[in-house]
């Protein structure tokens, strides 16, 4: 339970219902800031690059990427598993939270869920790419055909990681959707703007805030919350059996399910908080995102940290105990020790160590020092899945396939070319989208204050 | 045929005011036509009665979701085009199982928003019948049908005034 005499007030300012709507909607209302538009125009260059080498890869072929027969999975597949890991916050925060009835999240989910679903979309496209001759994806449709007749292979991890992924995508994006429309409507009866009302109204899908309405919205989010927490466990379990079911050293291995799964919550988080720093420092949003919400994030960021410790220790020591040389050599010779011990060292130390600094409540407060950590953990986690995809691939069993790998520039540039995706599409949210969910925000906004304690018990349980 | 009918509003500022005016109104055998709030209020929801049976219905969706996607999986590996590899039996039914999972979660979603959609009338381009434009904002409102309220005008709103209410008004609108 929160208690806000303890962990501080959930909405800063002693705001009445109208004041609430008027700051969150402020940066929709007001002119676009100088940086705005700056930033917007660096995306979109960024953006152009990586659009320029996916016309390359596709006009030229795979062929120029620097992967080789032995590392068949280069940056792509580092990349794809980096921005799933992301996009799994979004879901993780509103679902888990919500189910966990922490009330805090309110002012942090809208955020966060828009994040996730940009960063599917940035996943995604590296598998399409992948594939090679991409016009022909629908070939992993399984459906009737004439090309045998084939079907998909339902036993293979590939087949199941495409599903997943599709449905994570339109889950989290009508999820998304659907808590955005009690405040499209917010929007459509507070704007002076004939436009804004003719398109949040058409957005708004004729929302007027009944209680047969809100009656049928709580169990929407019930149902989707429940069975939403099983798809975020699942779908990260998937893509680690892409890896898992592979008998290669360092993939093949029972504890990858979890640790992918907390790893991608852990760099999600990690991600949200980047952005919500950002956000409540940009836009001014500090009553709503309060000192409390971030160190209450840096917390969660500590807890996982630790689980991500151990899963690198159970693997080193499971690499030595298993007796298996070619896990001893893999573990102890090509990442601790070797041609990949930076990009170790810096994955070990910027995920389970670095953040042992939230331990202390003075670097918690420290907005700053909060934010460069959080950019550290997102740069760990990118070397987490290099450390995976590349050490492994590069020096198996055989040591006469035994490649080195490097990057090309198009590879390079299509991975510039999402992060330049992303940042425009954050940039589109912060501007068009309430950043945070006015109608949550109001339900708890007198939460635990003096004004309720006069109410009689059970009329603040909004569950 | 288009019927407009008379209601007659009562605004409250908060969501305090408006549980206890709605808790009495509803103890003196009101009948509400409806309450507008800009976030949901149990209270509301429990006294107006309307019941949803949207979890039973996602239920279903996933017994549904289940069979297809295990039936599905079996006729392509088993009936429609059955593979030999090395022996192993055709109905390789374990790994269907995560494929089913996510199936069934999308299955379940997809109907379960188009139920909802359907059930609350909240679909893309609809029109919105807004009796009071604030109710999405900052003001709770209680709208009662002045042709079966149950109660004289005067005395509803005494009650809505001496609990709180900002404001009591008449208003002609068609909400169906």
């Amino acid at each position: 339970m929160y208690k806000t005499d303890i962990r501080g007030k959930l909405v800063d300012g002693d705001k009445s219902l109208s004041q609430i709507s008027t700051d969150i909607l402020a940066p929709m209302y007001g002119k676009m800031p100088k940086w705005w538009y700056g930033a917007m125009t660096i995306s979109l260059i960024m953006f152009a690059w990586g659009a320029k080498s996916i016309y390359t890869t596709l006009t030229v072929g795979i062929g120029s990427w620097g992967q080789n027969n032995s590392v068949a999975w280069g940056w792509e597949i580092v990349n794809f598993v980096w921005w799933i890991g992301i996009g799994h916050a979004g879901t993780a925060f509103s679902i888990f939270l919500l189910i966990l009835r922490q009330k805090w999240r309110s002012s942090i989910n809208r955020a966060a869920e828009a994040m996730t679903v940009a960063a599917v979309f940035c996943a995604a496209l590296f598998p399409l790419i992948h594939m090679g001759r991409s016009w022909l994806f629908f070939y992993v449709f399984p459906y009737p055909n004439t090309r045998g007749p084939l079907w998909v292979n339902f036993n293979s991890p590939l087949f199941w990681d495409f599903v997943a992924i599709s449905a994570y995508l339109l889950i989290s994006a009508s999820f998304w959707y659907f808590g955005m429309v009690p405040d499209f409507a917010t929007i459509r009866d507070t704007t002076k703007s004939k436009v804004k009302k003719a398109v949040y109204g058409f957005f708004s899908f004729g929302w007027t805030g009944s209680s047969k309405e809100w009656l049928r919205y709580e169990g929407l989010a019930f149902v989707l919350g429940g069975i939403a927490a099983v798809l975020v466990v699942s779908v990260h379990s998937i893509v680690s059996t892409d890896f898992a079911a592979g008998i290669t050293p360092g993939w093949h291995s029972t504890i990858f399910p979890p640790f992918f799964v907390v790893g991608a919550i852990f760099s999600g988080f990690a991600m949200v908080l980047t952005l919500v720093v950002l956000m409540r420092k940009l836009y001014k949003m500090e009553d709503f995102i309060t000192d409390n919400h971030v160190d209450a994030v840096c917390r969660v960021l500590v807890f996982i940290s630790l689980i991500m410790g151990t899963a690198y220790i159970t693997e080193i020591f499971m690499a030595w105990y298993s007796g298996s040389e070619y896990e001893f050599f893999t573990f102890f010779k090509n990442r601790i020790t070797g041609d990949y011990a930076f990009e170790f060292w810096s994955m070990f130390i910027y995920n389970a160590l670095l953040p042992q600094l939230f331990w202390s409540r003075k670097i918690r407060r420290n907005i700053w020092l909060v934010f460069a950590i959080s950019i550290f953990i997102n740069i760990g986690m990118w070397y987490e899945r290099y450390i995976i995809v590349v050490t492994s691939l590069s020096k198996d069993y055989l040591p006469s396939s035994w490649a080195p790998y490097h990057p090309s520039l198009v590879e390079i540039g299509f991975y510039v070319g999402t992060l330049g995706m992303f940042a425009a599409a954050v940039l589109l949210f912060f501007r068009y989208i309430p950043q945070i969910a006015i109608h949550e925000v109001k339900m708890i906004s007198k939460y635990n204050t003096q004004q309720s304690d006069h109410l009689k018990p059970g009329h603040h349980d909004y569950e | 045929m288009i019927m407009n009918k008379k209601y007659l509003v009562g605004v409250f500022d908060d969501e305090h005011t408006l549980v206890d005016a709605f808790e009495k109104a509803l103890e003196k055998g009101v009948v509400i036509e409806e309450v507008y709030t800009p976030y949901p209020i149990h209270e509301v929801l429990l006294g107006m009665k309307t019941k949803t049976y949207i979890s039973h219905a996602a239920f279903l969706y996933g017994i549904l979701g289940v069979v297809m996607l295990i039936g599905g999986m079996y006729y392509a590996a088993v009936i429609s085009w059955p593979l030999q590899f090395g022996g192993k039996p055709f109905n390789t039914f374990p790994s269907f199982i995560v494929v089913t999972i996510v199936g069934t979660i999308l299955t379940i979603t997809l109907l379960t928003l188009f139920t909802f959609s359907v059930s609350s009338k909240i679909f893309p381009g609809k029109n919105a019948v807004i009796i009071d434009v604030r109710a999405t904002d900052d003001k709770f409102i209680i709208v009662l049908d002045q042709e079966k309220m149950g109660i004289e005008k005067p005395e509803i709103t005494q009650l809505f005034q001496s609990n709180g209410a900002t404001e009591v008004y008449e208003k002609e609108a068609n909400t169906n």
